[in-house]
């Protein structure tokens, strides 16, 4: 029997045939052009428990999903052994809509739990893209957020509690499931944004949001970025609580205007909702605006998925992604910067800019013949990363083609704090079982 | 430690002989924070004003074996700062400057010692604040809030402290000087900022830290309603949240508190009440008014007696004022109180504090209530006098069945105030032995030596007797 076979055979006793993907399947868990060995899809805490033990007696290692949306993020893996996925975990554990708290399965996709809470008004107000498709444990284990972050904050703001199961097999909780509480330390901040490296996380607990009455989109495009940036920091410095503040260049969601474009996303109360979006017309006017749309119904759900969708929306699939995270003033410079570095290069740029939250997403596309010239892009991406650091911010790959990441560090440099996450990793698992390798410094 | 130990003489070297205590008189007051029935005495306190001179100060307690802790105000409620085994109390006082305002990316960045109401005081003029707002703001310093992850009436809409919190830096438990997170709201790889917020100073002393300020809403309707008991009370907070509202604070307080709170300052509430709520909405002023008449239906359905509404921003602050000077007519109740700080999910109130109520009885040991109840964090004020032994007794008992109510209703045993030396008995209602052993492994990364504020959030051998595990 090859070893593939006895591979398989040997993970069918554990979680049966339906556990486990069909062999011509695997490469849609591909990273960075590495087929896994095998994907397993656990169906209870037991399983994942086996699935672990087995892979540290066999010398394999375990790379954590959900969906695997978003598995590429990181340093190219050395091998893909084992891919344990959570989708079939999928269940709705806990949820008293008078708590305004639910307790899930880490598979359940967003947007299966949101029609669970749109019954009793209330929903989860994070928007990373594939609602349709990404996981709640997925989006903690990269503190995922979209576009309402500006109102809402990410996944760091919303989850309470976790049951995490640990590269050793043990079953730990962190956190809780109420809205306060402070007893221990903070656990889960460890465990979101660590994408799989410390645990397999099973089950999530999070503060939700009421429904808002209505919601609205405008849009506003300027003759040029400056103007955009200008009305951005103005509202953000108001008095008007708008959900999102997003500035798209070279290449706007749906209606792919040339010219640069400020989205603004509205929620709340009618009067109220009614009352900001005079206000933002009014300094919209006031500071150079040429054009000034509302969106609502149907095509601001339109709108606003393609905004979420970003950069993945439009004609384009983007082939190099990065995101900065910057102070809010330094926004404006930096997509100017990465204009200019861009500007006689055969390929095409688009960026957006969450405004009040200082992230910046540069998404590479239309590459001739659809070749990334490896070096040009990554001595780019130095360039620019360069920018950020010298203003205090940071600059992180998010996905690339493997060439590419090879001559260049995804993640950055996270400086003197190194030694103390390299101890969190082998201290949280010692037998270097989960996602080896991929994360900062080689983590 | 002896007066004349060469230990005190190195720390004199490094912030001057006058910033160093060591007389019995005045250490006494370093003997216990605001959960006064704790106490134990520091060896020495000392006032540095930099990172360096903490972290030589570090080095020198590590080279000769000796606890250090940092201090704040003082005003912690779980013995958080309490040098159980003596040491070196590292008062963080002096380190009271705000270094930066930055309007324009809405932050600032404070020494630890700045109390966190000047932080608001310095940016109000431009439309700014600080959001978490803890009661005892007017003296609580920003270290300790960020050490204990505080929270305050308004962490209902805006958060708790780590919310709030970009950037640290801190003085790790071998003298090095590390920044955690920054300017800008995310960082890659773990994020310690994150578990260093809520470390109760056992993670290292945080030197400086960079922190949002939020722009002032455009208008507040803030509505006081009297209830004739504490049920009807509870009905409104989850009727509330039931609505799709939520205030930006609500709080409650019940007949215990109003009439201590009504006989020290005569505010005019009603001393046969069985409740006071407060709800505050914030934001912008259009589609206000129709939320705080939803709200004023709600308190009309649940036999309010009298709904006052703040007239104007003088009549706002002294409604807050009486709610955040609870705790100081407390001392008008009894000699001694202990405030417990569980939390509950919402739908769990009225059964809990209805609880909280036969326990009372059970024990005769008076409990008062004052919470951020918008939370389902509940204070329950255990009234006792510590020169009676008996009651003593009960109120251990007391303690332990709130405790293991808050923990049985699904919820928690401190929302805000930490474990401290206070709840390490009861950390095992709520976590296993593994959950526990996680924490100590991260315990050991930050501080293995445990020089650093021992003694503090893990329960012992004795703790899992006392609870029968
Ligand atoms: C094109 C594109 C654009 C995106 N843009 C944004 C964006 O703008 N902002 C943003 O915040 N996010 C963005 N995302 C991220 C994406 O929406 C989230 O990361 C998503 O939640 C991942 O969910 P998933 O279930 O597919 O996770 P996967 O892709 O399967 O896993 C993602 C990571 O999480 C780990 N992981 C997953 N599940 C678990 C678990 N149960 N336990 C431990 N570790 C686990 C994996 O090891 C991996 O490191 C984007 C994704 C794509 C594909
Ligand atoms: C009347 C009253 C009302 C209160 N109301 C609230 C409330 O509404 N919400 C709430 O959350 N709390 C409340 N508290 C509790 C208390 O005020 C908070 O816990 C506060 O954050 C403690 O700050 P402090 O500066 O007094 O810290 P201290 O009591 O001096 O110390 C608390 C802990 O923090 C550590 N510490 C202090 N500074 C640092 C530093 N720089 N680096 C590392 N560790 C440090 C100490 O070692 C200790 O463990 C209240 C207390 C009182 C007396």
């Amino acid at each position: 029997m090859s070893n593939s076979n006895q591979l398989h055979k040997n993970l069918v006793q554990i979680v049966g045939e339906a556990g486990l993907l069909p062999e011509d399947q695997l490469s849609h868990y591909g990273i960075d052009d590495i087929d896994p060995q095998a994907v397993v899809l656990p169906r209870s805490t037991h399983e994942i428990q086996e699935v672990l033990s087995y892979a540290a007696d066999s010398g394999l290692s375990v790379i954590p999903a959900g969906s695997g949306t978003k598995l590429g993020v990181g340093n190219p893996p050395d091998t893909v052994d084992l891919i344990l996925s959570t989708s079939r975990l999928d269940q709705v554990l806990e949820y008293e809509p008078g708590d305004l708290t639910v307790t899930v399965e880490a598979g359940i996709r967003l947007a299966m739990l949101q029609s669970k809470l749109v019954e009793h008004g209330q929903y989860l107000p994070l928007d990373p893209p594939y609602a349709d498709r990404c996981t709640i444990g997925g989006i903690t284990a990269t503190n995922a957020s979209g576009p309402s972050r500006f109102r809402y904050g990410s996944a760091r703001d919303r989850v309470l509690g976790m049951r995490v199961v640990q590269s050793s097999g043990t079953v730990i909780k962190s956190g809780g499931k109420v809205v306060k509480n402070v007893a221990g330390y903070d656990l889960n901040k460890l465990y979101l944004g660590s994408f799989g490296t410390l645990g397999v996380i099973t089950e999530v607990s999070l503060k939700l949001q009421p429904l808002p009455e209505i919601e609205r989109t405008i849009l506003l495009t300027f003759a040029d970025v400056g103007e955009a940036v200008n009305v951005a920091s103005e509202i953000s410095g108001s008095q008007l609580l708008p959900t999102s503040l997003n500035l798209f260049v070279n290449g706007v969601p749906l209606t792919n205007s040339p010219e640069p474009c400020l989205l603004i996303g509205l929620d709340g109360p009618p009067e109220t909702v009614e009352w900001q979006i005079d206000a933002v017309k009014t300094i919209a006017q006031q500071n150079g605006a040429i054009g000034v749309e509302l969106y609502e119904g149907q095509r601001q759900q339109e709108l606003q998925g393609a905004m979420r969708a970003f950069p993945e929306s439009g004609s384009a699939t983007p082939t190099v992604v990065c995101r900065a995270n910057l102070r809010m003033t330094d926004v404006g410079g930096f997509i100017n910067t990465a204009l200019e570095a861009n500007k006689s290069a055969p390929w095409r740029m688009r960026a957006t800019g969450l405004m009040g939250n200082g992230v910046v997403y540069l998404a590479f596309s239309e590459f001739p013949n659809g070749d990334v010239p490896a070096e040009h892009v990554a001595n780019i991406v130095a360039t620019l990363r360069e920018a950020a650091t010298n203003v205090g911010g940071n600059l992180i790959v998010e996905s690339a083609p493997t060439a590419l990441k090879h001559q260049i560090d995804v993640w950055g440099s996270v400086g003197r704090s190194f030694e103390l996450m390299k101890s969190i990793k082998t201290k949280l698992d010692p037998i270097g079982l989960l996602n080896i390798g991929r994360f900062v410094g080689g983590i | 430690m002896k007066e004349n130990d060469p230990l005190i003489a190195e720390l004199a070297n490094i912030v001057g002989s006058e910033h160093v205590i060591t007389d019995p008189t005045s250490l006494s007051v370093y003997e216990c924070d605001g959960a006064t029935v704790f106490k134990a005495l520091p060896d020495v306190v000392v006032f540095p004003t930099t990172p360096q001179e903490i972290s030589a100060i570090v080095k020198l307690a590590n080279k000769h074996n000796v606890p250090f802790i940092a201090r704040g105000a003082g005003t912690g409620l779980s013995g958080g700062m309490l040098p159980i085994n003596g040491g070196i109390i590292i008062a963080l006082n002096r380190m009271n400057r705000i270094l930066e305002i930055d309007i324009a990316n809405q932050q600032a960045v404070v020494e630890p010692g700045v109390v966190n109401l000047w932080l608001t005081q310095a940016v109000q003029d431009d439309g700014y604040y600080y959001a978490p707002d803890p009661s005892s703001q007017q003296a609580c310093s920003i270290g300790g809030n960020i050490a204990e992850n505080s929270g305050g009436p308004h962490t209902l809409k805006y958060g708790v402290t780590s919310n709030h919190v970009l950037g640290l830096e801190v003085v790790l438990t071998d003298g090095e000087i590390v920044e955690f997170g920054g300017a800008v709201e995310e960082t890659p790889g773990y994020d310690i900022r994150g578990v260093m917020i809520g470390s109760e100073g056992t993670f290292g002393i945080v030197t400086k830290a960079v922190v949002r300020l939020l722009r002032k809403p455009e208008g507040y309707q803030t509505l006081l309603g009297v209830f004739e008991t504490i049920d009807d009370a509870s009905n409104v907070v989850s009727s509330i949240i039931a609505q799709g509202i939520i205030p930006a604070a609500l709080e409650m307080m019940d007949h215990f508190v109003i009439r201590a709170v009504e006989e020290a300052f005569h505010w005019g509430f009603p001393l046969d009440a069985g409740a006071v709520l407060i709800v505050e909405l914030d934001g912008i002023k259009a589609g206000m008014q129709g939320q705080a008449e939803q709200i004023t239906e709600i308190f009309n359905e649940n036999n309010c007696r009298e709904t006052r509404y703040a007239k104007d921003e003088e009549d706002r602050q002294q409604i807050w004022k009486s709610r955040k000077s609870a705790f100081g007519s407390f001392g008008r109740l009894a000699p001694n109180y202990i405030t417990q700080d569980g939390v509950v999910p919402r739908t769990q109130l009225p059964k809990v504090l209805r609880r909280i109520a036969e326990i009372s009885e059970k024990y005769n040991i008076p409990i008062a209530n004052v919470f951020h109840a918008g939370d389902g964090n509940i204070h329950p004020i255990v009234l006792f006098d510590e020169r009676d032994e008996d009651q003593c007794e009960r109120v251990e008992a007391v303690n332990m069945e709130i405790l293991r109510a808050c923990a049985e209703a699904g919820g928690t045993i401190t929302g805000e105030h930490g474990i401290g030396v206070e709840k390490m008995d009861y950390m095992p209602l709520i976590f296993s032995p593994e959950d526990l052993a996680v924490m100590a492994t991260v315990k050991d990364i930050f501080n293995p030596s445990g020089l650093c504020n021992p003694g503090k959030i893990f329960p012992t051998a004795e703790s899992y007797a006392k609870l029968g595990l």
